[in-house]
């Protein structure tokens, strides 16, 4: 991975301030809102790219972790309405528990085991949702979260902070020895093993971080919804994270934050397509997959700024 | 008891036809087919559409749907999966991009209420005091009629031979003449076939509806894993295990907890033996 140069601080900065700034042009909640579940999908996409994209360990379960920590949010409120800002660090916390439990069986192993691990455990776990509904209110969730702040505007703010954050953490850890190892690990993991390198303590620890972000943007989410629901876990929360960290280009973390705040906007006006969305989302997909195996997002902008480096 | 025995063993071959074909395909072409399920799902609905809908007789039907979703597993193949195949995770992309699309498009057609198929047999049949349809008994059987052709097509034909050499090493069986290709094709045809048929057998008597494929796919991973990746007794095997602890679980405690069976089985196996049963040593 290269440096980063001052125009990609340059670009960030610019980006950063639009979007902070959209609300107050346009002042509406309906757009604010919509601004507050992009920054949340930039969170639950980056924190996907940040293990996935660089170990090339495909992650098809991510929602297993989004849905763990909305849920103890939720749990949290409902039944034990506790403070509700307690519900962050324990979402993340319990967010890497589940990865743990996930991680450390399949990710000794070499071959396709953590893909299909995960898939079945955020599956099963929707399924368990539903089953012991007594607890968690089955198909129709849990209600009643307390919002962490007021005002929409607020709250959005800090939803994007936490983005911003997210964001520079993970480049940060990406770009430095942890994450050269992690890109090694890609390439050759026998080698790696070889040069003594404890592969499966960077592979599980990796999981680890991306859990602990990923649930953290459930839990933001959920006190943005105000309510928690078992679609939360389905495979198709995990699948549309995947596309944007495709459409970003993968192991670029900044690509897959932005791909995820467009392709939510994009969403949104597709929303009079209604049930067709899923069609365009699986179609687009296909399309990324024949003709754009790079991604979009990340080739783009290193092509954009090639020449102001 | 005898009730435990019985329906565990039809569960086991429902679960048997599902998973020797998501392990043949992988097992022959590396390919790791997540849209397994929707091949299930497929079976199904082109059951009741054949059945009820166009009002063909059943005997017709069922093999009829079989040969569709096998078509249409071919065409996948062919089209969506064999282009990208350089790469594992474009190849997971494609597959689970078809499963969605497979099952949006059953939603939008059918919607999402329940479908239901007519019985093949509607005697009920009595064996030593217990009461089972006639219809899971023919699941039972037809899967383990279907098992065993399979096994005897593998080991004992010229095609099965090649599939085998395939399976072991795909470059070498080109060099030997065998268009690896045309393999891949007939493998994801048995494969979609095989699951196809699981899902007319238990049409009429599960719901159809458009998410049916995700849950029994799930399963299908999980006997894949504890069987060996790759190993077709070995899957069988992993079947009957799974097929039996589940309605043990269901009989004992509650039809809730048989989801975490599964679970707790790819885990248990993962820790101790992650090859699985009979998969080869290094685990890939």
């Amino acid at each position: 991975m290269r440096r980063i140069s001052l125009i990609d601080i340059a670009g960030a900065i610019v980006l950063v301030a639009i979007l902070a700034l959209a609300p107050m042009f346009v002042s509406s909640n309906y757009l604010t809102g919509v601004l507050t579940v992009c920054a949340v999908y930039g969170i639950w996409a980056s924190s996907w790219d940040f293990m996935s994209g660089l170990t090339g360990r495909e992650n098809f379960g991510h929602s297993l972790f989004i849905g763990a920590g909305a849920y103890t949010a939720g749990f949290l409120a409902t039944i034990w309405s506790t403070n509700p800002w307690l519900s962050l660090p324990t979402a993340v916390g319990v967010a890497i528990a589940f990865s743990l439990l996930v991680g450390f069986p399949t990710l000794r192993l070499r071959g396709p085991y953590f893909a299909l691990a995960m898939l079945s455990a955020s599956a099963i776990l929707q399924r368990l949702c539903l089953i012991f509904w007594e607890y968690t209110g089955g198909e129709e969730g849990l209600y009643g979260l307390d919002p962490l702040i007021k005002s929409p505007l607020h709250y959005y703010w800090f939803v994007l902070a936490v983005l911003v954050v997210t964001v520079i953490v993970l480049t940060l850890l990406a770009q430095s020895h942890w994450g050269l190892l992690l890109r090694a690990i890609r390439g050759d993991e026998a080698t790696c093993q070889a040069a003594g390198i404890n592969v499966t303590f960077y592979k599980i620890a990796s999981l680890m971080i991306s859990a602990g972000f990923a649930g953290l943007g459930g839990a933001l989410y959920a006190h943005y919804q105000l309510q928690v629901s078992p679609p939360l876990f389905s495979v198709v929360v995990s699948i549309t994270v995947i596309i944007m960290v495709y459409v970003g280009g993968i192991g670029s973390i900044y690509g897959a934050a932005v791909a995820a705040i467009l392709l939510t906007l994009l969403t949104e006006m597709l929303r009079g397509f209604g049930e067709y969305r899923l069609w365009i989302y699986t179609l687009t997909l296909m399309l990324i997959l024949f003709f754009l195996p790079n991604g979009l997002i990340a080739p783009l902008w290193r092509r954009l700024t090639e020449r102001l480096r | 008891m005898l009730q435990i025995l019985i329906y565990g063993a039809v569960s086991s071959a429902i679960y048997a036809m599902l998973a020797v074909g998501f392990t043949l395909i992988f097992g022959v072409a590396r390919i790791l087919n997540l849209a397994h399920g929707s091949f299930y799902a497929l079976g199904a609905y082109a059951a009741y559409v054949l059945t009820s809908l166009l009002k063909i007789p059943l005997f017709l039907a069922a093999p009829l749907a079989v040969l569709l979703v096998a078509g249409f597993g071919v065409v996948m193949e062919r089209f969506l999966v064999r282009p990208l195949r350089q790469s594992q995770l474009a190849v997971l992309m494609i597959t689970l991009a078809v499963s969605l699309a497979v099952e949006q498009a059953l939603f939008l057609i059918f919607g999402s209420e329940y479908r239901n198929v007519p019985s093949f047999v509607a005697e009920k049949l009595s064996i030593g005091g217990v009461d089972i349809s006639g219809q899971r008994l023919l699941a039972l059987v037809a899967g383990v009629l279907v098992l065993l052709t399979l096994w005897l097509f593998i080991q004992r034909t010229r095609l099965g031979a090649a599939i085998l050499a395939v399976s072991q090493d795909p470059e070498a069986a080109q060099y030997m003449g065998i268009p690896t290709n045309r393999i891949f094709s007939i493998v994801i045809a048995i494969s979609a076939g095989t699951a196809a048929l699981a899902g007319v057998l238990v049409s009429p008597f599960l719901t159809v509806q458009p998410t049916m494929g995700l849950l029994p796919m799930v399963k299908a991973f999980a006997i894949v894993i504890v069987g060996g990746l790759g190993s077709i007794p070995g899957s069988i095997i992993a079947s009957l295990i799974l097929g039996y602890s589940e309605t043990i679980v269901a009989y004992l405690i509650s039809t809730s907890w048989t989801e975490l069976v599964s679970l707790v089985a790819v885990v248990i196996t993962l820790m101790i033996r992650p090859s699985g049963i009979l998969g080869r040593r290094a685990a890939f």
